[in-house]
């Protein structure tokens, strides 16, 4: 088992935020929410607080939908049993981006500034995918040092893999969890905050599992 | 000029122009008067309150809710505008008694149990105070128990649950039944929302409406609150 915690800076993609804030592919934003994104991305820095944290653990066995993790820890999950069962070692993640920006939110929100609290929250689901990206970007070139690839990113909420399995993510962490917590419904306070797993292994087998490509649910939120 | 004046609070709703240093959503529009500033000035010349809203904040929501539909305005857009209307009905709310207006209906909103995503919600009482609703928020993480008493104390017409993951939508179902069990069920009309939900949940739940955005909500509670 190996872990790591740090903290890092980053910047704003402000096309994903307008993506986050319904305009898809087709659609162009006003001038003024346009500048309003800008202006806002560009002075962030003093909301967000990035923190992550990860472990690396190796995957034992995979019986069934049951995943078993380096230090007891079981995964149950028919998708996710199927993303691990070609790898050798998984990485157990959590990262947020901090609670200051959903304190601004919320603030704003209730002062009726939804179009501002929109934004900024949008930024803050884009802050906390870009420290994703950077997480598995890391995981991914330890994994190559050791002649090994990456599979895609899996957090509980996805596919048939249960939201209450956060306490077993969490539990995995070994104590580092980037001061992210859990509330009873196992939600991540702060709530711009992400936990998931990469699943390591050879690039040729792992890297291509992506179980979007045989799923019916085309309006799903996460499709890949 | 009254129908300048609530034609002009009309097109700034449009324009999601909560006051006068907004450029507005074409641009170009700083330093002319905002919603606010008309709404004000409307009340200075003793326009009719009840004219003020129907014919400038509602018609211009119910245009800026077809825009939406036809993807001409995206949810920033149609922010903008509730936004306009929201600030305008906090300036309109001491004169509607004295107007003899009487609010549609009263309407709880809350998002549920294990749930702290409140946006849509938000964009929601907007839309339904702009309409001439009575709401008040319960606001989110609410248990079903919490809802139970509001529904008691408060007697409403409608109830709104929103919940934004689909492990907290279950919520919505707990909610329900908890208001039957509590025998409320039959004196409120429950509308639910958010990003899982559907017409065939709402069904499935017991629901009696489902409303896919802020828009839909409201037509249904109007709908609802006609039959």
């Amino acid at each position: 088992m190996s872990t790591s915690s740090i903290r890092n800076e980053f910047g704003i993609d402000t096309g994903q935020v307008l993506k986050h804030m319904g305009y898809g592919t087709d659609g162009v934003p006003s001038a003024r929410i346009e500048s309003l994104v800008k202006e806002y991305a560009d002075n962030i820095s003093h909301l967000i607080e990035p923190s992550y944290s990860y472990v690396i653990r190796d995957v034992n066995a995979v019986r069934g939908s049951r995943v078993f993790i380096e230090g007891s820890i079981t995964f149950r999950s028919n998708i996710i049993a199927r993303l691990l069962e070609e790898c050798q070692k998984v990485a157990i993640f959590v990262l947020t981006v901090g609670g200051r920006l959903g304190e601004v939110v919320r603030q704003l929100s209730g002062d009726g500034l939804m179009v501002q609290a929109a934004v900024l929250d949008a930024i803050g689901s884009d802050a906390a995918e870009t420290l994703a990206h950077v997480v598995q970007d890391i995981v991914a070139r330890e994994a190559e040092a050791e002649g090994l690839g990456i599979s895609l990113r899996f957090s509980p909420g996805y596919c048939d893999w249960k939201v209450s399995q956060q306490k077993t993510v969490f539990r995995a962490m070994s104590g580092d969890t980037a001061g992210v917590r859990l509330t009873s419904g196992c939600l991540m306070i702060p709530q711009k905050s992400i936990s998931g797993i990469i699943g390591i292994g050879p690039a040729d087998k792992v890297g291509s599992y992506n179980p979007c490509l045989t799923c019916n649910k085309r309006n799903c939120m996460g499709r890949r | 000029m009254a129908e300048d004046i609530i034609s002009l609070i009309r097109e700034n709703v449009i324009q999601g122009r909560v006051n006068q240093d907004d450029e507005g959503l074409d641009g170009g529009m700083v330093g002319e008067p905002g919603v606010t500033e008309l709404i004000e000035k409307a009340l200075a010349k003793r326009l009719d309150v009840r004219d003020i809203i129907n014919k400038g904040l509602t018609e211009g929501m119910n245009l800026v809710g077809q825009k939406f539909e036809n993807k001409e305005y995206y949810i920033p857009d149609m922010l903008a505008s509730a936004e306009a209307v929201g600030a305008a009905m906090k300036l309109l709310e001491p004169h509607l008694a004295q107007s003899g207006i009487k609010p549609k209906g009263k309407v709880l909103l809350a998002t549920v149990k294990g749930d702290l995503h409140d946006i849509g919600k938000n964009i929601v009482a907007i839309l339904l105070r702009g309409a001439g609703y009575t709401v008040k928020d319960l606001g989110n993480d609410t248990e079903p128990q919490s809802i139970v008493n509001a529904v008691r104390a408060e007697n409403p017409q409608f109830l709104g649950l929103s919940a934004l993951l689909t492990s907290t939508m279950v919520n919505m179902r707990d909610t329900i039944q908890a208001l039957e069990e509590s025998g409320l069920r039959d004196k409120v009309k429950v509308i639910i929302g958010g990003a899982p939900a559907s017409e065939e949940y709402a069904r499935s739940i017991g629901a009696d409406g489902y409303g896919s955005d802020g828009f839909q909500a409201l037509a249904v509670i109007e709908s609802l609150t006609s039959t």
